[in-house]
């Protein structure tokens, strides 16, 4: 998509090559928020350049927000946290849900179980799937990449109808269609979000590998005599994994709004909490968000700064690395 | 013409993937006979039952292997004829729910580019002409705010402040309203959908904006004594809208699938919330429908950027 | 092209997983959830039961209805207003739209038994004692004292809405219909022979022939099960079934038109057969989300509503503005345990799990106390109630002692529905199913989780669409979930879900228990016209219910139908022979003597 920003370089590469062009790049944008930060792989104007080679205090804040947060999950089970599950005992006269307190700081739900609590056990899951689901797609749409884009001709025609397909489902409902009919566990989901992350993530790799594949080092190692294996390995792969990684944060923070719709669909994981199943909770009747707005709002709170952080540092990463999406 | 031919080819090949892939599913994870019958299907004692379900078998070619029954599928599709609701009382026809359902999801859309285009423009113009002085970076964080916030999220933090505190918006659709009473109900829910569009289009052209601010032509124009904003306006503009036409129409696939989770909660009646229940209830022929007309959209979209865009740039034309 | 036998199959197979209700040889009562899958917010009224604790609520009189509750006893207050006047249009929230009116192929839900009863007649009518008055029908008898042959007959002039004659042939023709449907059926067959079930005596006789006799038989006539419908309209919907959406019965008001958001409107049938209604038209509004249905009554867009939402019936009883009926004498929420297969085949286990199951928490937090606590399928106020049964619960400590010993003596079986043992590591496995997806259904089973984890069991969730719920139901593929039934106006029509003979490959009694005993006392009940023998009876019923450990009660459902101040007369029915009639059963109520005061 970023080739199609462009109207200068990109076009010149459009003209050498425009089979593997348009339709795969266009179809990108069904994920908004990749498709908003790609806008900015664009080469950037000289008044913004100054403000690149840094990652920039911004990236440092997300990121201990970021350690916090994964922390907090990790080690949820052994903080002195009120049980997630169990209805504290009422206020005699008053009604649950109360709003946050000393006692409750995010306030309590419906059922009088700690907000604050639940919160912080839905990040597990919550970050078990974002991990998971990205994790999944750099396996598998990164390793089909680079095959892709290293050996090239029907392998790579292949791989990359397959990429267009995969965009041009519409995301969201091939995740319903599979969570609906199939079974809801966190594999299930992780790996539906997985597969949804193969073809965004594979194009990159693609990308990277061919920009790379027709380097000096690569050549100099092939007629040294190096077998495909070691190249993909040896050379190009190290030279991947780089703007991969920078998109691994972002991929992640895809996935974990990702599984937050699927939550607010009523789709999630059955049992134990997610950030969008806490957020449905308090939302899905208007007179719960009226009265105990608290409900929706600790969790909506907590996973906006979550996923702010995770694009935030994503994009100066990928800034830093200064990643250009295709270089076709 | 090759290429065209090439390209055409091509979208064909993707939408029968994509319905191949869906019916597969569908047929493969669901159970058609269950579907359609119900708990009868599994009555394989009482005759009555049998013949019921020997009949339905019959009916519905569900003993024909699965490469036959999604040709027959698609030979009908393609005339028109897009199946039965079977989930639904008395059975209409598909057609007609997609032919209630369509325009509201449409005029969600279309009110929700709209607003995204009447703030991103100005705010763009304005971000450019004042780059990289605080207020631009200030605005640029809100722009990356913007998109953070899921969608869902953003549609309950709306429904909170504009429908329950301030009341200035209904709580449910009511379809039978008049035309304009409608078109109101749908304000908050396209505001959900525009707010990260306005960014994702804002941040595309002011960058845009920014580096062609920086070509030579302008030089030329501001040494000529053009003044700042009538540069911006009229010189800076139209190439940048080049890239802005584009991403815009591809994001409206993107708002397609913003539209299905905010259809749900705001209780609009569109073919979001249509393909969400079509699934829960596996309404076969409904689901198949709808996956096939937002792919069919997607597909020409991206069709459509193409013509443009060979339209604009010979380079690719001449290829 | 399609034969008519797999369309009708597949209209009602299709429908009839909407909603067991037709199963209302009974009463009409809703199953579980009702509302489809994409909104949660339908699914409050589901688990929605009845009333909180005696003493609960403020400003009561000694039988415990306040002021602003209309009922039997209500004293009508035409002596200050005056003589009802005919005029008005009555907008009517329900919960949830209706795509099919037509008694013999759609399973009619809560909303649209009460659209239903706007325009159909049943055979009979319960008046407010219990008894079984002939309405549509003129008399209903038995032959020579045979309590399994009945003679009803009909009565002179009446035309259906389109005109065509009501005589026994259309009586014939409905009933036949829902008898010989495949799943409806269920419930009706096993009463009957296979062949000559209904006899025609003459063009407005009928005799019914059932296999065992049945002194209650006319009140099986009071609900779906004694609708007319036009055979006309019938046989011109079975080719066209979106004709369904165009009732033609008998009623007090005729199915006018149907609008985009799916408002139905009725207006008034001029020709009715039993007087005049006074209500110009009724629109039933399909409102989903309860809070805004409620909006809607308060703001004045709709005059009346039907909710169980514990949070709008407590604002609905606070406002002395509203009128309410409330009726409780309708279903009942419990948990629903399956006894075929393992771990629930032990009655330990069931024991267990009662126990553990924390009822007054799921009152108080899920139904925020407005329902009341069930023990039985009746309430403290009926006849049937039996003082000496309680539900258990709410004793977790109970539990782990009978786990321990069914674990160690059959713990190595195996669970089919789950695929695993029956215990690992010394908890009972055992999968929960509901319908969803749903936010209160969910929260249900987090709490019930909670609990009966701590107490022995290992909890496996299955949210399925309502669909799939209700079919896995019916085949038995499931250990508990969380259901309704029951709340026939007499519990003879209840039979259906307890007897043996209704358990099959797809059982109607769905815990598939079978106690021959039970079946036993429920046939002398059967054949008792002495009243206070069958008080007798049921009561036993009931205290074997509650050994038998297959459902654990909550609550009762409660229903509101809620009227605004100006709409009067919802309880002024009465039969051509002059009984006052029902004004509510099941949480809803008909329209014929509702008028508006202006």
């Amino acid at each position: 998509m970023t080739e199609t920003t462009r109207s200068t370089d990109a076009g010149a590469s459009r003209a050498a090559d425009p089979d593997h062009v348009h339709l795969d790049d266009a179809a990108a944008s069904l994920v908004p928020s990749i498709a908003g930060l790609e806008a900015d792989a664009a080469p950037v104007p000289d008044s913004d350049k100054a403000a690149k080679r840094r990652v920039g205090w911004g990236f440092w804040v997300s990121v201990t927000w970021l350690a916090v947060i994964v922390l907090a999950a990790i080690l949820a089970p052994w903080l002195p946290l009120k049980d997630p599950e169990l209805p504290q005992p009422p206020v005699v006269g008053e009604r649950p849900p109360y709003a946050p307190s000393g006692t409750y700081w995010f306030g309590t739900d419906q059922l009088n179980r700690d907000m604050f609590s639940r919160t912080i056990w839905g990040a597990r899951t919550s970050l078990v799937v974002g991990f998971a689901a990205i994790a999944f797609g750099m396996l598998v749409g990164g390793t089909l990449g680079m095959l892709a884009g290293y050996f090239r001709g029907r392998f790579d025609a292949a791989v990359s109808f397959v990429f267009v397909v995969l965009l041009s489902f519409p995301a969201l409902v091939l995740a319903i269609l599979i969570t609906a009919l199939l079974n809801r566990s966190l594999f299930t989901i992780s790996v539906t979000l997985g597969i949804l992350a193969v073809a965004p993530v594979g194009r990159v790799a693609r990308a990277s590998t061919i920009s790379f594949a027709d380097r000096e080092f690569v050549l100099a190692s092939r007629t040294l005599g190096a077998r495909h294996p070691r190249i993909i390995v040896r050379e190009l792969l190290p030279n991947v994994v780089i703007p991969m990684s920078a998109l691994a944060l972002l991929g992640m923070a895809v996935a974990i709004v990702a599984e937050g719709g699927l939550a607010f669909l009523g789709l999630s994981v059955e049992k134990g909490s997610t950030w969008g199943k806490l957020i449905l909770n308090g939302a899905s009747s208007s007179r719960d968000l009226q009265e105990a707005p608290w409900m929706s709002f600790a969790p909506i709170i907590v996973l906006f700064l979550t996923v702010l952080a995770l694009n935030f540092a994503g994009d100066r990463l990928r800034d830093y690395f200064d990643v250009k999406e295709t270089a076709l | 013409m090759r290429f065209w031919l090439q390209r055409f080819g091509m979208a064909i090949l993707l939408l029968l993937t994509v319905s191949a892939l869906t019916f597969g599913a569908m047929n493969i994870l669901g159970d058609p006979l269950f579907n359609i019958l119900g708990p009868v299907a599994g009555d394989t004692e009482n005759p009555e039952s049998i013949a019921l379900i020997e009949a339905a078998e019959a009916e519905y070619n569900l003993d024909r292997p699965l490469p036959v029954r999604w040709a027959l599928w698609l030979g009908d599709f393609v005339t028109g004829d897009f199946g039965v609701q079977f989930s639904e009382d008395g059975q209409p026809p598909v057609s007609d729910l997609i032919a209630e359902r369509l325009p509201r999801t449409l005029s969600l859309l279309v009110m929700a580019q709209l607003m995204a285009v009447f703030i991103s423009i100005p705010w763009a113009l304005w971000s450019a002409s004042k780059a990289n002085k605080p207020v631009d970076r200030a605005s640029t964080v809100i722009t990356f705010g913007m998109i953070a916030l899921p969608n869902f999220a953003l549609a309950v933090v709306l429904k909170y402040i504009f429908a329950i505190q301030l009341g200035w918006f209904p709580l449910a659709f009511t379809a039978n309203d008049p035309f304009w009473s409608r078109m109101w109900q749908m304000v908050l829910p396209a505001i959900t959908l525009a707010i990260p569009a306005a960014a994702v289009y804002q941040r595309l052209l002011r960058t845009d904006l920014i580096t062609t601010l920086q070509e030579d032509f302008i030089l030329t124009a501001r040494s000529k004594g053009v003044s700042r904003n009538s540069v911006l306006f009229k010189h800076a503009l139209r190439p940048s809208l080049f890239s802005f036409v584009t991403i815009f129409a591809i994001n409206t696939g993107a708002l397609i699938g913003g539209a299905l989770i905010v259809e749900n909660v705001f209780l609009i009646p569109g073919l979001g919330r249509a393909i969400v229940e079509a699934i829960l209830r596996e309404d076969f022929p409904v689901v198949l429908a709808i996956v096939m007309i937002v792919s069919a959209a997607f597909v020409v979209l991206n069709l459509l950027v193409d013509i443009i865009y060979s339209l604009i740039d010979p380079r690719v034309r001449a290829s | 092209m399609r034969t008519r036998s797999t369309r009708r199959a597949t209209k009602v197979g299709i429908a009839a997983l909407v909603s067991f209700s037709l199963i209302a040889a009974a009463c009409g009562g809703d199953d579980d959830d009702s509302g489809d899958g994409g909104g949660d917010t339908e699914s409050t009224e589901a688990t929605d039961a009845t009333d909180g604790d005696e003493g609960d609520t403020t400003e009561t009189t000694e039988s415990g209805v306040q002021d602003n509750e209309i009922t039997q006893d209500t004293v009508s207050p035409e002596e200050e207003i005056g003589d009802p006047v005919p005029g008005g249009t009555l907008r009517y929230g329900l919960e949830a739209d209706v795509d099919g009116l037509n008694p013999t192929s759609s399973a009619l839900s809560a909303p649209g038994l009460m659209m239903s009863q706007a325009v159909f007649d049943s055979l009979i009518a319960y008046d407010v004692d219990g008894n079984a008055v002939p309405y549509l029908a003129e008399s209903m008898e038995p032959v020579d004292g045979d309590f399994a042959t009945w003679q009803l007959t009909l009565r002179e002039g009446i035309e259906f809405h389109d005109g065509t004659p009501v005589n026994a042939e259309a009586v014939q023709v409905n009933f036949e219909l829902q008898r010989n449907d495949p799943l409806v059926g269920l419930a009706v067959r096993p009463y009957y022979p296979e062949t000559d079930a209904t006899t025609l005596i003459d063009d407005l006789t009928i005799q019914f022939n059932l296999l065992d006799p049945n002194a209650q038989f006319p009140k099986a006539l009071t609900g779906q099960l004694g609708y007319l419908a036009s055979p006309t309209w019938i046989a011109a919907a079975a080719d066209d079934p979106t004709l369904n959406q165009q009732p033609v019965g008998t009623g007090p008001f005729v199915f006018d038109s149907r609008s985009a958001d799916s408002v139905t409107r009725f207006v008034r049938n001029e020709d009715w057969w039993n007087g005049s209604a006074f209500l110009d038209a009724i629109e039933f509004v399909p409102v989903t989300d309860p809070d805004s249905r409620a909006d809607l009554f308060f703001s004045g867009e709709l005059q009346a509503l039907q909710t169980s939402n514990p949070a709008t019936v407590e604002d609905l009883r606070s406002d002395d503005a509203v009128q309410n009926v409330i009726d409780e004498t309708g279903e009942e929420s419990f948990v629903m345990i399956n006894t075929a297969v393992a771990p629930f085949d032990d009655i330990r286990v069931r024991q267990a799990l009662t126990f553990a199951t924390p009822r007054q928490q799921y009152n108080d937090l899920i139904n925020l106390g407005v329902t009341r606590l069930a023990d039985q399928m009746f309430i403290p106020e009926s006849k049937f109630y039996n003082p000496d049964v309680v539900q258990e619960g709410d004793t977790p400590d109970l539990s782990l002692p009978l786990v321990e010993s069914y674990c160690a003596e059959r713990g190595t079986e195996e669970n089919p529905i789950l695929g695993t043992t029956t215990c690992s590591d010394g908890k009972v496995n055992m999968e929960l199913q509901w319908s969803g997806p749903s936010v209160v259904q969910t929260q249900v089973a987090d709490l019930f989780n909670q609990a009966w984890s701590n107490s022995g069991f290992n909890v496996t969730f299955n949210e399925l669409p309502q669909d799939d719920h209700i079919q896995e139901t019916a085949l038995g593929q499931y250990n508990v979930n969380t259901w309704r039934q029951f709340g026939a106006e007499d519990p003879q029509n209840d039979r259906v879900w307890l007897g043996c003979d209704n358990i099959g490959v797809i059982s109607l009694n769905w815990p598939k228990y079978c106690d021959e005993a039970r079946d036993a006392l429920m046939d002398e009940s059967g054949a008792s016209t002495d009243e206070a023998e069958r008080i007798e009876i049921w009561k036993q019923i009931s205290e074997n219910i509650n050994q038998a450990y297959t459902y654990i009660f909550l609550n009762h459902t409660l229903w509101d139908n809620a009227f605004a101040e100006n709409v009067l007369g919802v309880c002024d029915r009465t039969a051509p022979t002059g009984e006052q009639l029902l004004c509510v059963t099941n949480g809803r109520n008909w329209f014929d003597s509702i008028w508006i005061n202006e």
